[in-house]
């Protein structure tokens, strides 16, 4: 009598479970199905890769018509700190590490340094060195070692609204610093939310801004971290920056990425943005309005005559090193980010650093219509290469960045911005940080 | 129309009397049907206008195009009418994968909320009738493990399902689902309340097992409970986002929560990800619907269960 | 009946009366296997859910990962730093200020509705019982956006707002976004709170009622001697839940800083937040969890305290 009841219990608690087995294998093993089943001929290998970047699936089916034996899975991760992290996850329980992994320039060294990326010096990545901008080269290499291979570039650039310029009687776009100053106060000079640009605290644009003027704020050698916001390039980046902001001339109310800077780019208040080359291909969805106005420059220069760039941006894939099928991997890689599928990730809308594309002529002489069919890409490529040499981040620039709004935020709010105090302030915490995690900072 | 409530009703159940229903339509104000309050319509309505303006917004948004949604005013409709537009493309989007996590959704409620309930109905029925040992430790760490914050466990659970070979499969969103230790709980509370032991013991008496006077008695004097449990279980699992976030890897088993979450994170970070808000508000509003279906039969449910349990008893 | 007790969770509330009825140690065995049957399913589920997840929470608390060197047995010093980190104190003291302020207000709103809507004295009951409840089944994401347009000053509802009244009063400054977080929680569980009462309203006998009818009593007194008690053990509940609810926040200032600049909102905004933050981004998972116990004890014991102090009320009637 108690057996039966206990029985009757346990089914009516398995009787769901086994049915939901079933239907779920039904659904979802197909996949893992065709891979261990895979009997007679040629070894089928299951590619798994982490990939925010629309276009790399793009890429897929020419490589597995070149490759019938690799089956490539992409699978779009969300936010790059989600990415991270399950990526730590998945490397700290030992299971489900993806084979092909994005991360952004900064992130390499975070996951280079503690040996979690196999070294691609192995696959032979060397030569490929030449068909990569010399900057972003750079980015992917730690130590020495080559982690990544880049995938898509972010060349500062300024872009203006043209109609917005005229409006406050400037022909030209600044072309020197001094010049985006004297344009700031004309723009400024419309009132209402007119502004050259916005800036709530984005560490990204200040480090261009430093990057461009010779600052080389952090020192990476090994596990030896220096971090110094006194040289001569930070110094002049973050005065200049800083008078913009003292005299109002900055809208440090709108942020970038939120519904309200959608909106001011799209009514024209806003008159510049200088930020990375991808925001080429988002621009037009979020200023619907102001298609036709918008163009694209070269930074300002800090001196006339210069011509000198920084990067906002941009990322690259490595091959983890607990990843189950690296020759593989490193197969794929090379296809989308160097090889025969670059093409299609370039019509796909990807702005890579590839100098094969940057100065072909289909990628210069293109006319893009919503920037009033100016070549773009010249300017891009031209950003690209132009890019100053020898920047470094620290290994613990993800956690970095993500406390800066802590420190820069009740200046902003105050209305009251000591960027100097900012950083020093930001610099003593990176120290506290970086030692607590076995790194030698000072 | 018996204002007074019958004599039977008071003839010793512990749920109370039977609901009548009452003279719709009449004019003759009772218990069950008094006179309605202005001022209190009024209060009522005051507050349910907080609680609509935003979705009044949601529906108004899910109407423009992505062009109109960043220049037209939040309360103001749009140049054109794109609702239509805006649903087929929601189910067109990355080759129609909202259906799949609308499918996903179904899945993890359904079954999520089923057992959840039967298990807590299981438990409390064991809690409020039955003995064990270590009963007073078991509802303490039950109860107390409520105030744990979730993301702490998110890692630890992440690593140990990842050890069990679970993590990136359903079942890692249904499992911890299984367990709603607030409906525990309620159970707990309403078993002791609602289900005469008498009754039980007389069951026995008649030979009925433990289990069979469970489901044969005790349940069904549960209905209206189950259904406040099924109902909150319900809803907890269809925004669950946290841990389906960090279980799952592959967006073929995302729920809605996490997929919309991600539709919307590709305009919203900096990058060239697609800007989508038109998509995300239509979702939005398509991933509410259901759950304005599911209560609103649920309540029917909810109320015609408080009756049965009356009757039961 | 005893209301108070129905909620009580104290152990010394919690021996059931036949325990003492049934002293044969025999029958007393025999019952306990059934009972503990009954309890299996859950019980086993539960420590795979929360137990041992909690047990490697303790674990994990005790060491610190280091990108450069792994993970070193550390003991308590996670303990130590917490209970010196200014950060995690202040994120502390903003729940704290939010339970004491906001938790009132929704409550209070939640009683006199599920009152309102039980006394079936308002009309299009069923409507707004529904529509009520129903911003609890928003999704955060769609509820943060939707507000964010709510509150917004430059192309808001509230910068029109503002236009019209000629004020200026920005809603996510940083001394008022904790305001504007309270109005979307408010919105969100009110509902929520207001069903849980609204369900023991509806367990009240309805002879009592027309009892009380039959005595001549009026609405009010009606409403004092039978509802508001009736109701005291849902308030403990709904109260405990929404100190664990706040103290947990987390969703609403996770979501905040991408919508809108500078609203004060820190990475150590709420402790939640803080322990999220520590071991997504600074991969200090160890600290995290010793963040995550210490507020769970906190919390617990918060409960605790509203548990007793409901009790005593509960017997001083």
């Amino acid at each position: 009598m108690r057996l039966s009841q206990k029985a009757r219990l346990l089914s009516a608690v398995l009787v769901p479970m086994v049915a939901l087995v079933a239907c779920s294998g039904g659904s979802g093993g197909s996949g893992g199905g065709k891979a261990a089943g895979s009997g007679g001929g040629d070894e089928q290998v299951k590619l798994t890769v982490w990939s925010w970047d629309g276009t790399v699936e793009k890429a897929v089916p020419g490589f597995q018509a070149a490759n019938p034996n690799i089956k490539v899975e992409v699978v779009n991760g969300g936010s790059s700190q989600d990415e991270y992290k399950a990526l730590d996850n998945a490397i700290q329980a030992g299971s489900g590490v993806p084979d092909l992994v994005m991360f952004e320039y900064f992130a390499v060294p975070y996951f280079a340094i503690p040996g979690k990326l196999a070294d691609l010096g192995e696959f032979g990545v060397e030569k490929f060195k030449n068909d990569y901008v010399p900057a972003a080269w750079a980015d992917v290499t730690v130590n020495g070692k080559v982690y990544a291979l880049p995938s898509d570039y972010g060349p500062s650039a300024m872009f203006y609204n043209s109609a917005t310029l005229k409006k406050a009687g400037i022909d030209k776009a600044p072309a020197t610093w001094d010049e985006y100053y004297e344009a700031a106060k004309k723009i400024r000079a419309l009132g209402g939310d007119h502004y050259i640009a916005q800036d709530t605290g984005d560490i990204f644009f200040l480090l261009s801004l430093i990057w461009q003027a010779g600052g080389r704020p952090f020192t990476v050698n090994g596990n030896k971290v220096h971090i110094d916001f006194t040289d001569e390039g930070t110094t002049r980046a973050v005065a200049f920056w800083q008078k913009m902001l003292d005299e109002g001339l900055i809208n440090t109310k709108i942020t970038g990425w939120s519904d309200d800077w959608n909106r001011t780019l799209n009514d024209g208040s806003l008159a510049t943005q200088t930020m990375g080359g991808w925001l080429t291909s988002t621009l037009p969805e979020r200023a619907p309005k102001a298609a036709g106005d918008f163009r694209v420059a070269l930074m300002p220069q800090w001196k006339q005559g210069d011509k000198v760039g920084a990067e906002n941006g941009g990322s690259s894939f490595g091959i983890p090193a607990a990843a189950g099928h690296k020759d593989a991997a490193f197969k794929f890689l090379e296809y989308f980010a160097h090889g025969g599928g670059l093409s299609t990730r370039v019509d796909a809308g990807a702005f890579v650093p590839n100098t094969s594309v940057l100065e072909s002529e289909a990628f210069q002489g293109k006319a893009n219509k919503y920037f009033g069919d100016q070549k773009v890409g010249a300017v891009l490529a031209e950003a690209s290469e132009t890019v100053g040499s020898g920047w470094q981040y620290p290994p613990f620039f993800e956690w970095a960045r993500s406390i800066y709004g802590d420190i820069a935020s009740p200046f902003y709010t105050t209305g009251k911005v000591k960027l100097a105090e900012i950083l020093e302030q930001w610099k003593q915490r990176c120290i506290q940080y970086g030692n607590e995690q076995g790194f030698q900072v000072d | 129309m018996r204002p007074i409530s019958s004599p039977r009703a008071g003839a010793g159940n512990a749920s109370g009397a039977p609901i009548r229903r009452s003279g719709r339509g009449r004019r003759l104000y009772t218990v069950e049907n008094p006179k309605k309050s202005t001022t209190l319509t009024v209060m009522t309505v005051l507050f349910t206008l907080y609680c609509l303006l935003p979705l009044v917004w949601l529906v108004i948004n899910a109407t423009k195009s992505q062009a109109d949604f960043v220049s037209s005013f939040g309360l103001a409709p749009g140049r054109d009418f794109a609702l239509w537009d805006n649903i087929v493309e929601v189910f067109r989007y990355q080759d129609g994968i909202f259906s799949r996590w609308l499918l996903n959704t179904l899945l993890y409620v359904v079954v999520g909320a089923t057992v959840s309930t039967f298990l807590a109905a299981l438990g409390g029925y064991a809690l409020a009738k039955l003995d064990f040992r270590g009963k007073r430790v078991f509802l303490f760490v039950v109860l107390g493990s409520i105030s744990v914050p979730g993301i702490a466990l998110a890692i630890p659970q992440f690593l140990l399902f990842a050890q069990l070979g679970l993590t990136n499969t359903p079942w890692a969103v249904l499992i911890p689902s299984f367990i709603n230790p607030f409906g525990l709980y309620l159970m707990w509370v309403f078993t002791a309340e609602a289900v005469p032991t008498g009754l039980l013991e007389a069951a026995k008496i008649d030979g009925a097992g433990e289990f069979r006077t469970f489901l044969r008695i005790a349940l069904p004097m549960l209905a209206p409970a189950s259904v406040t449990v099924l109902l909150f279980s319900f809803v907890s699992i269809w925004n669950n986002y946290f841990l389906p976030l960090i279980m799952l890897k592959d967006p073929a088993w995302y729920p809605l929560t996490v997929g919309i979450n991600q539709w919307n994170k590709l305009g919203s970070s900096a990058g060239n990800g697609a800007l989508v808000q038109n998509l995300v508000i239509t979702s939005a509003l398509l991933t509410i619907v259901p759950l304005i279906i599911a209560f609103l039969s649920l309540q029917r449910y909810w109320q015609s269960g408080l009756a049965l349990g009356a009757i039961k008893g | 009946m005893d209301l108070a007790r129905r909620f009580d969770v104290t152990p010394s509330a919690m021996a059931s009366p036949d325990e003492e009825r049934h002293p044969a140690p025999a029958g007393r065995r025999r019952r306990s296997q059934i009972g503990l049957a009954f309890i299996a399913p859950f019980g086993a589920l539960f420590a795979l859910v929360f137990i041992v997840p909690i047990l490697y929470a303790a674990y994990l608390s005790l060491f610190q990962e280091r990108l450069i060197g792994g993970t070193t047995f550390v003991g308590f010093a996670n303990y130590g730093k917490l209970f010196q980190d200014p950060q995690f104190w202040d994120g502390v003291g903003r729940v704290i200020r939010f339970t004491l302020v906001q938790v009132p207000i929704m409550l209070l709103f939640s009683m006199a509705l599920a009152l309102a809507l039980d006394s079936m004295r308002v009309h299009g009951t069923k409507f707004m019982r529904a529509t009520i409840f129903l911003p609890y089944a928003v999704p955060a994401i769609v509820s943060t956006l939707m507000w964010g347009f709510l509150l917004g000053v430059k192309y808001g509802l509230f910068g029109s707002l503002n236009d019209a009244l000629g004020t200026d009063i920005d809603p996510f400054a940083p001394g008022t976004t904790l305001i504007s977080i309270g109005l979307m929680v408010t919105w969100a569980f009110t509902g929520f709170n207001m069903l849980i009462f609204y369900a023991a309203l509806k367990a009240v006998p309805r002879e009592l009622y027309e009892a009380a009818a039959i005595d001549g009593a009026n609405e009010f007194q009606v409403v004092r001697a039978i509802k508001l008690p009736a109701l005291r053990g849902s308030l403990v509940v709904t109260i405990i839940f929404s100190i664990i609810g706040t103290f947990q926040m987390f969703n609403e200032p996770q979501i905040l800083p991408t919508m809108v600049a500078n609203s004060g909102v820190t990475t150590f905004y709420t402790p939640n937040l803080y322990a999220y933050n520590l071991a997504f981004t600074g991969s200090q998972q160890g600290y995290a969890a010793a963040l995550a116990l210490v507020m769970a004890a906190i919390t617990i014991a918060v409960a605790y305290a509203v548990q007793i102090r409901g009790l005593r009320n509960a017997s001083d009637q």
